[in-house]
């Protein structure tokens, strides 16, 4: 029997990936180089530049953890389930700052599915019935290689048996000439926004029937929501960026309700991003960027405010680079405080750290649960298995505390 | 760049010589493009050194024909980015792997005429596509749908 594998490599969390006489088939770009060069530029345990052996690397990371008041911890995006509830309840221990990327991803969105208040669907029933789909500000060719393909406009669905040639309707809203838009050819639609406000805005009044800037556009897509059972917009960076409000997004998604039935997907980021947006909502109720210490979360605790204010002495990084994706002023700041840093990789900020623990590639090297763009939580097992993951190492750093 | 019968017709002999078979020189520009018949079928051009600098410059011309799978299909992989797209839509693979490639996930088939591997789209079995053969039809669904133009055919 065949052994499908689930690529990590994004939010889209294929499950078909077969490894066969040495090839890796069905996996795009980013899960060919996640499976075909995993053992490559790998981290070794290193303490203030000296190679030592992972437990010692531990231990000193223990310690200046312990000798520390300000403590953050950041990243843990492209992790499992099962170590980011390690994370947390170390973070707790510590009474930490903790926050991911999602604090300037998609971190917005996925809190107001959880709080119900974008109605928000699987990618399966997409697939399935949605007629309607909206890409605004998101590329999927860059950020989601496969997800077109794999679960929304191409497949046919059980409802929608003729697929993306009669069954389906594109809609690409971008503010530039993107790949994706190139691909809106026939029953679909490129609208090239200077504002997305004024879209948003724009449907507010062809509801009401009143004249707007994007009236005949809005009146179009509306027309062919009407028609089907499940409309979908999937949000991305440019959406999330563009937006000045995310209420007045909220309230565009519930007035389009009054007509027909439209739902929200968020599109575009690390493999397990919403699993950690999850695990810490179901721990204290917010999303990201939380202390513990103040009990809320806010603004000022996104670890680039932490690092720009100076308010931290030690940083641990799980699984992200922040000296390749941070601006420099932000990153710049990480030599000045203690540094920890679990990751597979040697990367640019195990490079500049003080204490490095090599970890496995989640997904390849350790199994685990990771949550898709959606909200379905997916099984992953693991190619080979490693004993040093990043569920031993939190947990150990947290029983050495 | 897309191969017009035209551009080719306006560097051969155009005397319509009959010495390659047919009847005009458009009609040999048109097989030339098909594949049915090869250059060198053109026997003034490599005779007559007057033609020499025409001969050299369909040679080039031409250059993609050979690349090129038997139904005109060329894949540049450097630009593939294995979005999948190409094996989702093709209306044979829908046909023959209804579980599969029709709904989104990785083609199960063993002989699919492109498959996604190590993160490039590859030509497997070019005899299924609906362009091959006598009884063709000009099927271009996987080209119009590749977002970074990886997929080419000889007519544009």
């Amino acid at each position: 029997m065949k052994m499908s594998f689930v690529c990590p490599g994004c939010s889209c969390l294929c499950d078909d990936i077969e490894i066969v006489d040495g090839k890796i088939l069905h996996a795009c770009r980013r899960g060919e180089e996640i499976f075909g060069k995993y053992k490559e530029n790998r981290a070794k345990p290193m303490v203030k530049g000296k190679e030592v052996d992972v437990d010692s690397a531990i231990e000193e990371a223990t310690e200046a953890l312990k000798d520390s008041e300000n403590i953050a911890i950041y990243g843990m995006d492209t992790t499992t389930v099962e170590a980011q509830q390690h994370g947390i309840e170390l973070a707790e221990k510590l009474n930490a700052y903790i926050d991911d990327n999602s604090s300037f991803c998609l971190g917005e969105f996925v809190e107001a599915i959880l709080r119900k208040e974008l109605p928000t669907t699987t990618l399966e029933d997409v697939r399935d019935r949605a007629y309607v789909m909206v890409y605004w500000g998101a590329n999927p060719f860059h950020s989601l290689s496969r997800h077109m393909s794999r679960y929304s406009y191409y497949p046919r669905g059980a409802k929608r048996p003729r697929g993306y040639e009669e069954d389906r309707f594109l809609v690409v809203v971008d503010v530039r000439r993107s790949e994706t838009s190139k691909l809106a050819k026939k029953n679909a639609m490129f609208i090239q926004v200077s504002d997305d406000d004024e879209l948003v805005d724009s449907f507010f009044k062809v509801v009401d029937g009143k004249a707007a800037k994007y009236a005949k556009e809005a009146g179009i897509i509306l027309n062919g929501m009407k028609k089907s059972d499940l409309n979908v917009i999937f949000g991305g960076l440019g959406l999330k960026y563009g937006l000045k409000d995310l209420g007045k997004f909220v309230e565009m998604v519930k007035k389009l309700n009054e007509v027909a039935p439209v739902y929200f997907i968020p599109a575009g980021f690390h493999g397990n991003m919403r699993g950690f947006n999850e695990t810490l909502f179901e721990k204290v109720g917010y999303v990201n960027k939380y202390s513990f210490r103040d009990g809320k979360s806010g603004g000022e605790f996104a670890f680039t405010e932490l690092l720009k204010n100076e308010k931290i002495d030690t940083a641990l990084i799980v699984g992200t680079d922040p000296v390749y994706s941070l601006p420099f002023e932000v990153s710049s700041k990480l030599g000045k405080i203690k540094t920890i840093v679990v990751d597979p990789r040697m990367s640019f900020t195990a490079r500049i750290a003080d204490v490095v623990i090599p970890s496995a590639v989640s997904g390849v090297e350790a199994g685990g649960t990771m949550v898709r763009s959606d909200g379905v939580r997916v099984k992953l097992e693991p190619l080979e298995e490693r004993e040093v993951n990043d569920v031993y190492i939190l947990n150990k750093i947290k029983e050495g505390l | 760049m897309a191969l017009n019968p035209m551009d080719i017709y306006k560097l051969l002999p155009k005397t319509n010589c009959k010495k390659c078979g047919e009847a005009t020189c458009m009609s040999f520009a048109f097989k030339l493009l098909n594949r049915e018949r090869r250059l060198e079928e053109c026997i003034p051009l490599y005779e007559d050194k007057k033609y020499e600098r025409q001969r050299k410059k369909l040679e080039e011309m031409l250059k993609p024909l050979e690349e090129a799978t038997e139904t005109g299909l060329i894949v540049d992989e450097s630009l593939c980015t294995g979005c999948g797209n190409c094996v989702v839509v093709c209306p044979v693979h829908v046909e023959k792997d209804p579980k599969g490639a029709a709904v989104g996930k990785g083609i199960t088939i063993d002989d699919p005429i492109l498959r996604v591997e190590d993160g490039a789209v590859k030509v497997i079995n070019m005899q299924a596509c609906r362009r091959y053969g006598k009884n063709r039809v000009l099927c271009v669904v996987c080209r119009e749908n590749c977002p970074t133009d990886a997929i080419r055919f000889l007519e544009g």
